[in-house]
């Protein structure tokens, strides 16, 4: 008996969506399985988990606001990675563009803190870690250009030198080196958070930090610049075929310059966002979102509305595993990354099926689907 | 890591031409769910079986070795020996990176749940663990390795390795008196930029030169806390590229000692008993016994009026156990040990714990062995570094504790950086 993969002509949202509840229905099912085996109940794990521990918490505002921490960088940058991505333009770079923007900003809030207002200070350092991310991304996006080099590799690996640039800042004690305390022997990042912070909006005990509405107000740019713009259009003309868009007079080069440079500054964005909401840098500091925002982006289907839906769910998979595992002594850090990824590949396989199907070869027929 | 491999997994699978789809499907993860079990808890003051202990940990808490392995057991044997529930009481986060917004989640989501008291084992919390003292008055928050505090809710906590040091420096000397081979390694996380590692550089040696002046302590800088690989090589050209024939260590895992064993040599280890590891090259290790610490806190933690009570209730802001307390020891000596090791050991110990005197101090202890008994001779010298300044005079008291702990730098006579 044979079996054959042929592409799927089409299939009607109701089933792509029940597929991917699915996969992630047999993803916390597989959990449960492990819990269990550990001696765990995985309806109070899970439950724990989904509530991030807040039922019954007097400081769940707290939780709520240390959730919207890890949600806010990672939605923006999952948004800015899907223009690329868009483009067909493989960004792996937002952890790198992250630090170089992070670094900006806190450059900018070290020296200029005392000289401005903190409302200029706070724009420059937007600003900064825009442009510092934006050039770091557009890098790689200039040597595409001009020598065919592979941008996956070339991002990859400019992830590693932001990385260590920002580990020697962390450990270099000298003259030279404003980012550190100098009032500790040993080296630690300075923290200028009591000088430098975004605005939070008081709802009650519950501050609402001026960031996250301004990333929502980008979420809605984004996606109309996406939708409706020129520029828009051309993305996915160059995304679909850069062929095509060549001969229909656009000019590729420029388009992909462009919009990586916009991509990577909207990461720089995201840095500057988080550096003026924690004050201080660390050596990890992204809290790995350049990794996670791929994942995100291409669970969205690059769909701008769509990350941020995938971007709460998945902030609330980490915040809220975090939280459960406090209580369950069993359970360890890595259960959250083992759901996460148990989560990924089985909406992968789902995908899988909502694009190809497996039928039967026919008796004695010969089938030329591709397989 | 993971992440990455997973980020890199997507990245191909969209190459694969999934962009072309554009459909716009959600893929939503599960319910939320509703009850919720536990309720915030109050200050201290409360009852054994109502207190609840939060620690913060660097690696994981399944972990089967290090540092974090060490604190783990250090806690849940401190609960069970005042008789609680560690199913229960103990909440704890893991895997945190020296983030202070991490940090700062980790210790909202002890608070959360209640916590009466929070530890913190590594050095890079102290920041955010003030910020989080001050906010959160009625629980205490105590630090391992750090300097901060404050007067009321806030302190931090360590021991006297140096002095275990000193003694496993004892066993090692009086090893090379049996060899004949005067030439000691030392693979070392760092040596002058840490004061903790520069004391222990600086603890064992003067062990080894109490025994055996004649000797040298070679120290090799990993540059890291851990580093397996390097361990094990750094120790290996201790062993071939200067003769070492004894190889002590600070650093996490048991690889130096492996080498030891391998080259046929022996060795001190470092935070546990490491003979079974390397049975016919360990000599005594200098180990932690965290659980001394854990049980003085939660238990004065407990009979405290308040929070803000505890620094005072602890007589200070700052622990600093050492071979009296039994926060620090050396672990059983093994056979290879050379004869009156013990002795020695048992004597300089009691020396120790009468107060008379102390490591870092303008008086050098002579320790003679002969017939399988030890003598403990007491001779006024200045503490000199390796470089001819001279840090103690001689008859001299001993260094500060916080020089100890903070600003130590320099090497004493007898060691070499190799």
């Amino acid at each position: 008996m044979h079996f054959h993969i042929v592409k799927r002509d089409s299939c009607p949202f109701w089933k792509k969506l029940c597929l991917y509840l699915a996969a992630v229905a047999a993803a916390l099912v597989l959990g449960g399985l492990l819990l269990l085996v550990m001696g765990v109940d995985p309806i109070a794990y899970y439950q724990r988990m989904f509530t991030m521990g807040m039922v019954g918490n007097k400081i769940a505002y707290k939780t709520f606001e240390n959730y919207l921490k890890v949600f806010v960088p990672l939605v923006l940058t999952s948004v800015a990675l899907s223009l690329a991505f868009k483009m067909r333009f493989w960004n792996i770079g937002g952890e790198g563009q992250f630090i170089l923007g992070a670094v900006a900003a806190a450059a900018v809030a070290l020296k200029l803190k005392d000289s401005l207002p903190q409302g200029v200070v706070l724009i420059l350092m937007c600003l900064a870690g825009m442009a510092a991310a934006g050039v770091y991304g557009a890098l790689a996006a200039v040597l595409k250009v001009k020598f065919g080099t592979n941008e996956t590799l070339m991002t990859l690996m400019l992830n590693y030198v932001a990385l260590y640039f920002l580990i020697f800042l962390g450990e270099t004690q000298a003259e030279w080196n404003f980012f550190l305390d100098t009032s500790s022997a040993r080296p630690v990042f300075f923290n200028f958070g009591k000088e430098v912070a975004f605005p939070r909006i008081m709802i009650g005990k519950f501050g609402l930090n001026v960031c996250v509405l301004l990333t929502l107000l980008i979420g809605v740019l984004v996606y109309c610049y996406l939708k409706y713009s020129k520029h828009g259009y051309e993305i996915a003309v160059v995304g679909d075929s850069a062929g095509t868009a060549h001969y229909a007079g656009m000019k590729v080069n420029a388009i992909v310059l462009r919009t990586v440079f916009l991509s990577a500054c909207l990461i720089g964005l995201a840095a500057a966002f988080k550096v003026g909401t924690v004050g201080i840098l660390s050596t990890s500091f992204t809290d790995d979102v350049g990794w996670t925002g791929v994942i995100v982006a291409w669970l969205a289907q690059l769909n701008t509305g769509i990350i941020f839906v995938v971007s709460a769910l998945i902030s609330m998979l980490q915040h809220g595993s975090t939280v459960a595992a406090a209580t369950f002594a069993q359970v360890d850090s890595s259960f959250a990354d083992m759901l996460q990824g148990a989560i990924l590949f089985l909406v992968l396989a789902a995908d899988f099926f909502i694009r190809f199907q497996v039928v039967r070869a026919q008796k004695g027929g010969s089938v030329n689907g591709n397989g | 890591m993971k992440k990455k491999i997973l980020a890199l997994v997507m990245a191909a699978a969209m190459t694969l031409g999934l962009t072309a789809c554009g459909g716009g499907d959600s893929s939503s993860a599960g319910s939320a769910a509703s009850t919720g079990s536990q309720s915030a808890g109050s200050a201290s003051n409360v009852s054994a079986s109502d207190f609840k202990v939060g620690a913060i940990y660097i690696n994981k808490k399944s972990d089967t070795a290090g540092y974090t392995y060490a604190h783990h057991t250090g806690i849940t044997k401190a609960m069970e020996a005042l008789g609680m529930d560690v199913d229960k009481q103990l909440f704890i986060v893991d895997e945190v990176p020296e983030d202070d917004t991490q940090v700062g989640a980790a210790v909202d989501t002890l608070v959360g749940e209640g916590c009466n008291i929070i530890f913190g084992i590594s050095f890079g919390y102290l920041n955010e663990m003030e910020v989080k003292a001050e906010e959160y008055p009625d629980v205490i928050f105590s630090h391992a390795t750090g300097f901060k505090s404050n007067e009321t809710n806030y302190n931090n906590y360590f021991g006297r390795i140096y002095q275990a040091r000193y003694l496993a420096g004892l066993a090692a000397g009086l090893k090379s008196l049996e060899t004949g081979n005067n030439n000691i390694g030392y693979v070392s996380a760092y040596d002058t930029e840490y004061a903790e590692t520069c004391s222990g550089i600086n603890g064992f040696t003067l062990g080894v030169q109490a025994v055996n002046p004649e000797a040298t302590v070679y120290v090799k800088e990993l540059g890291a806390w851990a580093d397996e690989v390097n361990e094990y090589a750094f120790a290996e050209e201790l062993i071939n590229s200067y003769g070492c024939g004894i190889v002590a260590q600070h650093c996490d895992s048991a690889q130096p000692q492996l080498a030891a064993e391998k080259a046929g040599v022996f060795g001190c280890g470092y935070n546990s008993d490491m003979t079974a590891d390397a049975p016919k090259a360990h000599l005594t290790a200098p180990v932690w016994n965290w659980d001394v610490y854990y049980k003085h806190a939660i238990e004065t933690a407990m009979s405290c009026e308040s929070a803000d009570q505890f620094v005072t209730a602890m007589e200070g802001p700052a622990y600093y156990g050492g071979l009296n307390e039994g926060m620090v020891d050396v672990s059983p000596l093994s056979d290879n040990c050379a004869a009156g090791t013990q002795d020695a050991i048992d004597q300089v110990k009691a020396l120790i714990g009468s107060g008379e005197w102390d490591v870092f101090s303008g008086v050098k202890l002579n320790v003679t062995v002969a017939d399988g008994k030890a003598s403990v001779e007491k001779v006024d010298a200045p503490l000199m570094t390796n470089d001819g300044t001279e840090i103690v005079v001689a008859g001299g008291t001993s260094v500060e504790d916080s020089v100890i702990t903070g600003s130590m730098n320099y090497l004493v006579e007898g060691v070499k950086n190799a």
